[in-house]
């Protein structure tokens, strides 16, 4: 029960087999083992598949954690759009990646995992996931002290001096009406 | 905040004496099976042939079979929680180690991965070369079968080959469902991936069939490097044969065999143990309980109140509910805030809703608020969902009575431990080591407080009845300052009039507590959010208060 979000997990899938990927292409390439071109491209795949994955999405709900140090990442990769937004693009990119991997010993092990992660991506887009980047809040500044109201813009309505020295004489007179209420708060 | 080594000692150094054990025995055992590979004599031939490749992968091999083996035994909680309670681990300090159980679970299982990379690295190396070193005079020593074979066609056309990718594919998985981010929010896939662990184990224990590594089971008769019948020495070229030299004579040629598949004698006792473990867990909580009432409490928590045929337990101990009705496969966990006595039976659980399954299952127990309800005439009886229990598994809130003086912290709903301690102080207090109780319990809103007042003020009472006001030192923090709040009714007088606006400030509390009990060794046990137990726990290493040791417990789920 609950929505479980499969992007997550290709997610992390995806940044192993990219790492996979690049030791794999390191090893076949200081070896200089029979097809060790198919290596050098391993890396540079590989180098390529953990740039992209390294961001993290946001949750549906909940917090969503980040790496450390993903907002740049998150930055270029929101700059693509919808080719990184959506997941179907990212399933045929990553299968695309991992086939010429598989021709070469060292990084056959790298290409079968990115394939494992794209056949989940796959299934993260079927279900209608989409990658939403997480962006720092702008934070609104609390107010110092909300229980200090607004300062009073005007003076209190009171009638000039004059008017308000209570004239014996008069004291019909001299009664004014506050205009603004000034009985207790009744809130 | 400076580090006394006593106090760090008394916290820390259980747990890295164990590891340092586990590190040796994972380095005395990778280091000795490499020198038994690269100078045995039995293994000079295929030396010869794969190289250093050999002997790597075979020190990893037998590092994985170690860790695989031990991976299993923490997560036995059953007995885990059998050996807590027994008098078998006599000693508090070897006790607090099996806290860390999960820890260790994830340290062999991250060892497992590192060395499961290097071995199948290394194996790569060596299938290249069983290619490339393919050897006319030693047939029987070839994995390939012919020079130069393709070393994909090798790799899938063996049984060690075939059940190699199989496994990293499997471990692949569980690997990358472990992280914490997975964990924390979509933990059926982190569940049921790690439920293939037995498909692992299977699997491994087929690795070896097939046997590619050979070893020479003839040593005596013909040691290696030595001459073959019509073979000359090549440093000998020219001068003449001298009599010692025949010794050097093969008297028969070299005989292979193939290894005996080992993992089965690692492995097997654990596997079985643990399967015997969740099969007695399953019996356990095929039981339905009865639920007997169900209270709503403010700020969103209610309490369930349960029955069950044979079901003790100790103050601490958490259970696992599972309700079909909610659905089908998810196990969550609560501490127990009452436990079953001889007087009553029941026991319960508080819980907060949040999530789902809570919220799921909390509609099913109770009727919404807010709904008017026709007042029908005669008394419809409550029908509540079906209930499994399983449990209860220790934690280390259970050594809150064995300390002479114990701190506890609660952060919110993280009291639930502490209520079941203060629950049985109230049934008496005079059998436990436990002579003297901080109790600090920091939440958001003051409404929470309503959850334990009574039990609170229960126990204040009775212990000012019984001449031991020292016994209980209650503080009460509300963490939300806005708005002035205070508890005005008159039977919670003892919780307001202990009741303070704002964080606690620890570094006082733990001055009061070292200056009212010098020379004591004081358990600190934290069940709350992160940042106060990780303040406790440098607070505890610190070496600031003399004659008082502070040993810091944490309370960690699953």
């Amino acid at each position: 029960m609950g929505k479980i979000e499969w992007a997550m997990w290709a997610n992390e899938q995806a940044l192993a087999a990219g790492l996979i990927l690049l030791t794999g292409g390191i090893v076949g390439v200081a070896g200089l083992f029979r097809g060790w071109e198919f290596a050098a491209y391993s890396i540079a795949a590989g180098v390529f598949v953990c740039l992209l994955e390294y961001p993290r999405g946001k949750k549906n709900k909940g917090t969503s954690v980040e790496r450390t140090g993903q907002y740049c990442f998150t930055v270029c990769v929101k700059a693509f759009g919808p080719l990184t937004r959506n997941y179907y693009v990212r399933a045929f990119i990553h299968a695309a990646i991992a086939v010429p991997a598989g021709f070469m010993l060292a990084t056959v092990l790298g290409c079968v995992c990115l394939g494992i992660a794209s056949l989940i991506y796959l299934g993260a887009a079927i279900r209608g996931e989409q990658w939403e980047p997480i962006l720092p809040r702008t934070e609104t500044r609390k107010a110092v002290g909300e229980s200090i109201k607004q300062p009073p813009q005007n003076p209190p309505p009171r009638p000039p001096a004059e008017m308000r020295r209570k004239r014996a004489e008069d004291l019909e007179g001299a009664a004014y009406d506050n205009p603004i209420k000034v009985t207790a708060n009744e809130e | 905040m400076v580090l006394s080594f006593k106090s760090w000692v008394a916290n820390e150094g259980g747990k890295h004496f164990v590891l340092i054990l586990w590190l040796g025995a994972n380095t005395w055992l990778f280091l000795r099976t490499f020198l038994t590979y690269s100078t045995g004599q039995q293994y000079y031939y295929l030396y010869k042939m794969l190289g250093l490749g050999l002997c790597i992968s075979r020190a990893s091999a037998s590092v994985l079979n170690l860790n695989c083996s031990l991976v299993l035994l923490p997560m036995c909680r059953s007995l885990l929680t059998c050996l807590r309670g027994t008098h078998t681990l006599s000693s508090r300090g070897t006790r607090r180690l099996l806290d860390k159980s999960k820890t260790f679970h994830v340290a062999c299982g991250i060892a497992i991965c590192i060395f499961s990379v290097v071995h199948v690295s290394a194996h790569l190396v060596n299938v290249v070369n069983f290619s490339a070193f393919f050897s006319e005079d030693l047939p029987a020593l070839n994995l390939a079968r012919y020079l130069g074979e393709d070393p994909r066609m090798i790799i899938l056309t063996t049984v060690p080959g075939i059940t190699g990718v199989l496994l990293v594919v499997i471990l692949f998985l569980m690997f990358t469902a472990s992280s914490y981010c997975i964990r924390l929010s979509n933990y059926e896939i982190f569940w049921y991936t790690h439920n293939l662990f037995i498909v692992f184990y299977i699997i491994l224990m087929v690795h070896m069939v097939g046997g590619a590594l050979k070893y020479q089971t003839n040593v005596d008769t013909h040691p290696p490097g030595c001459l073959r019948p019509n073979q000359s020495s090549p440093e000998l070229q020219g001068e003449e044969l001298e009599p010692g030299n025949e010794e050097r004579r093969c008297k028969e040629e070299a005989r292979f065999h193939p290894h005996y598949p080992q993992t089965w004698m690692w492995v097997s006792g654990p596997l079985c143990l643990y399967c015997a473990e969740r099969f007695y867990r399953y019996i356990r909580s095929s039981d339905p309980v009865t639920i007997v009432t169900v209270i709503r409490h403010p700020s969103e928590v209610i309490e369930v109140r349960m029955l069950k045929r044979d079901f003790k337990a100790h103050p601490g101990q958490y259970i696992v509910l599972n309700c079909p009705g909610v659905s089908s496969f998810e196990n969550h966990p609560f501490t127990l805030t009452t436990c079953p006595t001889e007087e009553k039976e029941t026991f319960g659980v508080h819980m907060r809703v949040v999530g789902d399954w809570t919220e799921r299952f909390t509609e099913l127990l109770l009727p919404k608020t807010g709904v008017e309800l026709e007042i029908l005439p005669m008394v419809q009886q409550r029908r509540y969902p079906k209930l499994y229990v399983d449990g209860p598994f220790g934690s280390s809130s259970q050594e809150v009575f064995n300390y002479e003086v114990s701190l506890c912290v609660a952060g919110g709903i993280g009291v639930t431990p502490f209520a079941c301690v203060l629950h049985a102080l109230l049934d008496g207090w005079k059998q436990f080591r436990l002579r003297r109780l901080y109790f600090v319990w920091v939440c958001r809103e003051l409404q929470s407080f309503y959850w334990f007042s009574e039990l609170l003020c229960a126990l204040h009472h009775k212990l000012w009845q019984e001449n031991r006001p020292d016994y209980l030192n209650l503080k009460l923090f509300v963490s939300q300052t806005e708005d002035l709040q205070s508890m005005s009714e008159e039977k919670y007088r003892p919780l307001s009039s202990r009741l303070s606006i704002g964080r606690p400030r620890w570094k006082l509390l733990f001055d009061e507590i070292s200056n009212a009990n010098r020379q004591k060794h004081v358990g600190v046990f934290c069940c709350g959010p992160k940042g106060i137990s990780r303040t406790l726990h440098k607070l505890c290493n610190s070496g600031r208060y003399t004659g008082v040791t502070f040993e810091f417990n944490k309370e960690s789920f699953s």
